[in-house]
């Protein structure tokens, strides 16, 4: 009776495919700067696609599509560390492995700046993720996270400050690490 | 940006590592399917709330699986039907004895593959009009409808109805159904949707059972419009207007024949509406043009622009005039163009963008806006507010309240309120402005 919408269409929104194929290794760098690890970072951005799936042609017209899944990350993690980590006391960090073919260097550089991360509350390291790597601006980061543009940039402010003080990390920002 | 920001930002992009894998369609339609079957309220969309409503998703997982290429087999699990060739919908002219596009079926009567239970309904606080959340299903945002004493919507694979004094909701699958509201015509519900190869399918379901009881193929001359948003419309008799490339089609719902054609000179048509007293067919295209033709006869009667860069659609025509979206960016807006003249159009209502619908829709005698920080009951002659709520807003996020539809003397609209991860149908008091139709 019901028609198949045909082999390469399968209910699947038009350009979905394409963002999800251009997008998503960015938005996975994002997560793990959110989260700290690959499979939280995975789970993040799946949950945030998931949600954008079902309107994505408005997303599309709108001319948003990565913004909203911006949004529906930030909050999904904003949520996770209300609901899933209160209580929970980081103790260490296990090192990245070695399979990706990291230097010590680098792992070394990486663990310093979760470690940095970690010290930030929630939204003010959603704050620094938006705005110094997303590169999103003040405004987009305020929309994303449902507040002012004055609370993005407190929340920035006082992130710096703390980061300031993260050992190693301000030797990392001004020396820089080899890629 | 400081120094201090600019070297944070160098340091996050230098040091950040490539992920090990990346995540694949396949991988977010594996999450839907999965989230099909988990408990209520624990997920944000496109969730289903009871049992069988996992199916949709689950299909659309399957095939998404199916174009993986891991087993050709699998199709069989999503039924499907040959469809005839597709004849011509017609030539390049305004022929009202154009010729009839292929006839695919008129008497399927399979009914809707599952259907829910009744949920106990929820007060929003602060929600406008006393809105009381009656069920939680995730629908198309611009697609809930009111008709025949029920409501309908899109959700993303199927044709939902939804039960206004109960909040059951049952279901319907349909393929790759276009953005937009679907069209209530007497006992029928039409959905219109966008085929390769520019066919295009009208499926009619019967408005209490959801059984399928027409199916029509019209062809699309010249390319389908990529900003497709309200590409249907029903006129007082009937006759169903659906936008095909660079050309409207009239059909006869009775036989699926084209009885007529109205031509865009190039651009493809986005969306379309046709005025209360049937006389007015009004065609968006672009980025943004409104042309109107005279339903009989196919002339032209008008053409006008509104010159901001960005592409419109969701008419709504009423005996004032008409109302639509346009947008830039991030920003949507809904405009009224008394007569159809978009260089008289006034910008009414602003979107709470990012993928936030702000859409017109004319239900119960009224234009019902919602979507931005309002929802606003107006005049359809004048554009005059009657009444408006404030919306309300959960940590900081504007919860969404749009696609307001009226029946049986209460107002119903969309509702998505995204830190509580609550979606569904909100039923509302009309308000004693907006009371009278």
């Amino acid at each position: 009776m019901y028609t198949s919408p045909g082999v390469g269409r399968p209910y699947e929104p038009d350009g979905f495919r394409e963002f999800v194929q251009a997008r998503s290794g960015a938005l996975l760098r994002s997560g793990w700067l959110l989260t700290g690890d690959w499979p939280s970072a995975e789970d993040l951005v799946q949950t945030a696609l998931a949600a954008a799936w079902p309107r994505w042609g408005t997303l599309r017209r709108q001319d948003a599509p990565e913004l909203y899944v911006r949004k529906i990350m930030v909050n999904t993690f904003l949520r996770w560390r209300q609901r899933r980590w209160t209580g929970e006391i980081a103790t260490g960090r296990l090192p990245e492995m070695q399979a990706y073919g990291d230097a010590f260097a680098q792992i070394d550089a990486r663990q310093a700046l979760l470690a940095a991360l970690d010290r930030l509350p929630a939204r003010q390291r959603a704050v620094v993720v938006l705005r110094y790597f997303a590169d999103q601006s003040e405004s987009q980061t305020a929309e994303a996270m449902g507040c002012s543009v004055g609370t993005v940039k407190a929340h920035a402010a006082k992130a710096l400050a703390r980061l300031r003080d993260a050992p190693g990390l301000h030797e990392l920002m001004t020396g820089g690490v080899a890629s | 940006m400081n120094t201090e920001e600019r070297q944070l930002s160098d340091l996050l992009h230098r040091i950040t590592p490539e992920p090990p894998r990346r995540v694949t369609v396949e991988d977010v339609a594996f999450r839907l399917a999965s989230q099909a079957g988990r408990a209520p309220g624990r997920h944000y969309e496109p969730r289903r709330r009871f049992g069988g409503r996992g199916l949709v998703p689950a299909l659309a997982a399957l095939a998404v699986f199916v174009v993986a290429g891991l087993s050709a087999g699998v199709v069989a699990l999503v039924s499907h039907h040959s469809t005839p060739p597709v004849a011509s919908g017609g030539g390049p002219t305004t022929s009202t004895s154009a010729p009839a596009s292929a006839t695919v079926s008129s008497s399927a009567t399979s009914g809707p593959v599952s259907s829910g239970q009744a949920t106990q309904p929820s007060a929003i606080h602060g929600g406008p009009f006393g809105a009381v959340l009656i069920d939680h299903q995730t629908f198309t945002q611009d697609s809930l409808v009111a008709g025949d004493g029920a409501l309908f919507a899109i959700a993303p694979g199927s044709l939902d109805r939804i039960d206004p004094a109960t909040g059951v909701v049952a279901s319907v699958p349909v393929a790759s159904p276009a953005p937009g509201a679907p069209v209530v015509d007497g006992h029928t519900v039409w959905v219109v949707s966008y085929q390769p190869g520019g066919v295009i399918e009208l499926h009619g379901y019967d408005a209490s059972t959801l059984a399928q009881v027409a199916s029509w193929q019209v062809t699309a001359l010249g390319a389908v419009s990529s900003t497709v948003e309200g590409a249907l419309a029903a006129g007082p008799d009937g006759t169903l207007f659906v936008a095909a490339g660079i050309t409207v089609v009239a059909v006869d719902p009775s036989t699926g024949q084209v009885t007529q054609r109205y031509f865009l000179n190039s651009a493809s048509a986005s969306s379309v509406a046709v005025s209360p007293d049937g006389s007015t067919l009004y065609v968006g295209s672009g980025s943004f043009r409104v042309v109107k033709f005279a339903v009989n006869g196919a002339q032209r009667t008008g053409d006008s622009t509104m010159n901001i860069g960005g592409a419109g659609g969701n008419l709504v025509a009423t005996p004032g005039g008409l109302w639509g979206t346009v947008g830039i960016g991030m920003s949507e807006w809904v405009w009224y163009a008394p007569n159809g003249d978009l260089s008289r159009a006034a910008r009414v209502s602003q979107g709470a963008g990012a993928g936030l619908a702000s859409v017109p829709a004319y239900s119960g005698g009224h234009i019902w806006i919602g979507g931005g920080q309002t929802l606003v009951c107006a005049d359809p002659s004048t554009g005059q507010v009657l009444a408006s709520a404030n919306l309300p807003t959960d940590n900081g996020a504007l919860e969404y309240f749009s696609s307001v539809a009226v029946t049986g003397g209460q107002a119903y609209a969309y509702y998505e309120d995204q830190p509580s991860q609550r979606s569904g149908v909100v039923r509302m008091s009309l308000p004693a402005a907006c009371a009278s139709s």
